[in-house]
């Protein structure tokens, strides 16, 4: 309970594919080691860039509604889409306005560029550091386990096929060895010009 | 050690709470009402802290009243929950946040479709088929697990509604004198008793054959 | 009685003016042509830069600023107003853009956040509207190249070419002439110094015209070289760039 990041659990991982990326992340929300709902979405979708929020639920969702505002007066002020990159940017600055009584998420941006179509990927401490990869990027309280699977199953240049397989591999291995994330899962896979998700089943316990 | 739970049937909403207040070992109270009606289709039922409950029951109920006579047509029980959700989560970040737990019972009219939403104190807002908080949830969600399912009868719900309490007083150290019983439907709030379980005396209840017949 | 409503700069007159708008509007058309011209491959602004007295320093002072590494303005008018604007353009540029997004803002935003604070003076107690016009020119990955300008109310237009101050009525004559759809930057720069040399009193040389465009990214003006990085596409000509062009007139 002292730790607010892991009082209701949960993990997101993000991965780069050929001319693709994807997203994913458990649907667990709980209270310590109880299970409160098994359908509490983490990801979140701005207009074809995509944000998943780990940490304490209650500032996963004004978070949420936070950026859906942000991005949403973005695009009508400026009469275009917003990148992947300047939500990045967008993410890093807000969380870092509250540098000294921060907001207890870890995030992940997943999207490709309106224009050039190149896949962009990043994660986030809870003050909003940077971290760029051009492989994969984990957040949450199965982020230990994520990192040790991505490792061993990414291999660079997927077709979104087999992205989504390792993708979900990758989550559903992890989370299995965490207490505190599971109870389903959603993928996100992100091509050009299409979008598929899926949710997974996993283990209930 | 206050108890909330709340199911859904097909067509309402169950929200049970216990009559007891009790500070340490002490019942100071034993006809307690924990649920206050917010409109006409949305009932909160609330736990925690003594004097914040009854203060944050009242600004809420007294700004969803303020929606209902600014704009001429009540909230629904959805933009209530969602409204609740961020006083909280709001109140959290200040110097004394509310402690207050929350299950926001609603029933849409126009769609005919009941809700359940369990609000903690930190702010967090799950719709949920039946939930419970505090120390009763450790106890009943395993029978709300095994014997809830979608789409019971009123009778059904309340039959299993009954069945949780049950199972509460053979489990809670201390009496919570019996529950209030509140439902809502589509013809608004009311509130309601539970019916009669029959348990054997020092034995941990069972589930009727009833009840196991129909999950 | 026109005085009556004259007072108040935020007192509407019966006819529906703001009579302080008009008067800041009649400060700008007082003050030195600006000009601006949109190519197919940049813009360009130009002014006279006009010495009150031969032992002016002429060198050290310069009308046309920039904004952001791609973005420029000049004005015409007051120039301790046009100052203070620029300094909060400069301003506005990081905290309401580039410290969110870390990215420089579109022409138009910027345009858009410096007229809100010029429309701001003409609603507020206690000020008095910017006694400038402004010529922003710009450019921006999804607009392309940019020319706008803002006037003391806080309203903007968007141009293909245009010109403020003095001899504004008819540089603008003279441009809706010359301007075409397939003017490359060097033929603008051109135009730009015809239509000035028509209001300068006296010769025109590269000491009393400032010059600067927004092109190609001026790589060399990076400092640095060896990595992928672009240069800033705003720039000013210098005295002997202006001259030779004034020269080949």
């Amino acid at each position: 309970m002292s730790n607010p990041s892991e009082i209701n659990g949960g993990a997101a991982v993000a991965m780069v594919g050929k001319d693709c990326v994807a997203i994913a992340s458990d649907l667990r929300l709980g209270l310590q080691s109880v299970g409160i709902s098994g359908d509490f979405e983490k990801i979140f979708e701005y207009n074809g860039v995509y944000l998943a929020l780990t940490g304490l639920a209650t500032d996963v969702q004004t978070l949420s509604i936070d950026f859906r505002k942000k991005h949403s007066l973005y695009e009508l002020r400026e009469e275009r889409r917003m990148e992947p990159q300047t939500m990045a940017n967008l993410v890093s600055s807000t969380l870092y306005s509250k540098r000294f009584g921060p907001y207890f998420v870890g995030p992940l941006v997943a999207g490709l560029n309106s224009s050039t179509s190149k896949p962009y990927i990043c994660s986030f401490d809870s003050i909003g550091c940077i971290e760029h990869a051009n492989d994969f990027v984990v957040v949450g309280t199965a982020s230990d386990q994520l990192y040790g699977i991505c490792e061993s199953l990414y291999e660079p240049n997927l077709e979104p096929e087999d992205l989504f397989e390792t993708i979900s591999q990758a989550l559903m291995s992890a989370v299995d060895r965490d207490a505190l994330s599971g109870w389903g899962g959603v993928v996100y896979i992100i091509e050009k010009d299409k979008v598929t998700k899926r949710y997974l089943k996993t283990r209930q316990d | 050690m206050d108890i909330l739970i709340g199911l859904q049937t097909a067509n309402e909403v169950i929200l049970v709470t216990s009559r007891a207040i009790s500070r340490g070992v002490s019942v100071l109270k034993h006809d307690d009402n924990k649920v206050v009606k917010l409109n006409s289709y949305t009932a909160m039922a609330y736990s925690g802290e003594p004097g914040d409950v009854s203060n944050f029951a009242e600004y809420i109920q007294a700004n969803v009243a303020l929606y209902g006579l600014r704009h001429g047509i009540e909230m629904t029980p959805n933009s209530v929950a969602a409204f609740t959700r961020s006083e909280l989560a709001r109140s959290l970040r200040t110097r004394k946040p509310y402690q207050v737990n929350l299950l926001i019972g609603g029933f849409h009219p126009r769609e005919a479709k009941p809700m359940l939403a369990w609000v903690d104190y930190l702010g967090s807002k799950v719709d949920l088929p039946y939930a419970a908080h505090g120390y009763a949830a450790y106890y009943i969600t395993a029978t709300l697990d095994r014997y809830w399912k979608k789409g019971l009868t009123l009778e059904q719900g309340l039959k299993l509604a009954a069945q949780c309490v049950s199972e509460l007083q053979t489990r809670m150290p201390i009496d919570f004198k019996g529950c209030d019983v509140h439902i809502v439907g589509k013809s608004g709030i009311q509130s309601a008793d539970l019916p009669p379980i029959v348990v054997a005396p020092g034995v941990a209840n069972k589930p009727s054959e009833a009840t196991l017949a129909s999950a | 009685m026109a005085d009556r409503y004259s007072f108040s700069l935020t007192t509407f007159s019966p006819n529906g003016k703001l009579i302080q708008i008009e008067y800041a509007l009649q400060a700008v058309n007082q003050g030195v042509t600006s000009v601006g011209i949109k190519a197919k491959n940049g813009v360009v602004l130009a002014t006279e830069k006009k010495a009150s007295s031969q032992l002016i320093d002429n060198d050290s002072l310069s009308k046309i600023s920039q904004i952001t590494p791609d973005i420029g303005m000049v004005y015409a008018g007051m120039g301790p107003d046009y100052r203070v604007l620029v300094d909060n353009a400069r301003k506005a540029v990081h905290s309401n853009y580039k410290q969110i997004y870390n990215e420089y803002p579109p022409t138009r935003i910027l345009v858009q956040d410096v007229a809100k604070i010029v429309q701001e003076a003409t609603q507020m107690g206690g000020v008095r509207p910017y006694g400038v016009s402004l010529l922003v020119a710009g450019h921006d990955n999804s607009q392309n190249f940019g020319l706008y300008q803002i006037d003391p109310s806080g309203s903007y237009y968007p141009w293909k070419a245009t010109a403020i101050g003095r001899g504004s009525s008819s540089a603008k004559t003279f441009l809706e002439k010359r301007w075409s759809e397939d003017l490359e930057l060097e033929d603008a720069i051109h135009i730009t110094l015809l239509t000035l040399k028509e209001s300068i009193e006296g010769e025109m040389n590269g000491e009393n015209v400032e010059i600067a465009i927004v092109g190609e990214p001026a790589d060399h003006l990076l400092g640095f070289e060896g990595v992928q990085a672009s240069g800033p596409r705003f720039r000013t000509l210098s005295v002997q760039e202006i001259q030779d062009r004034v020269d080949s007139l």
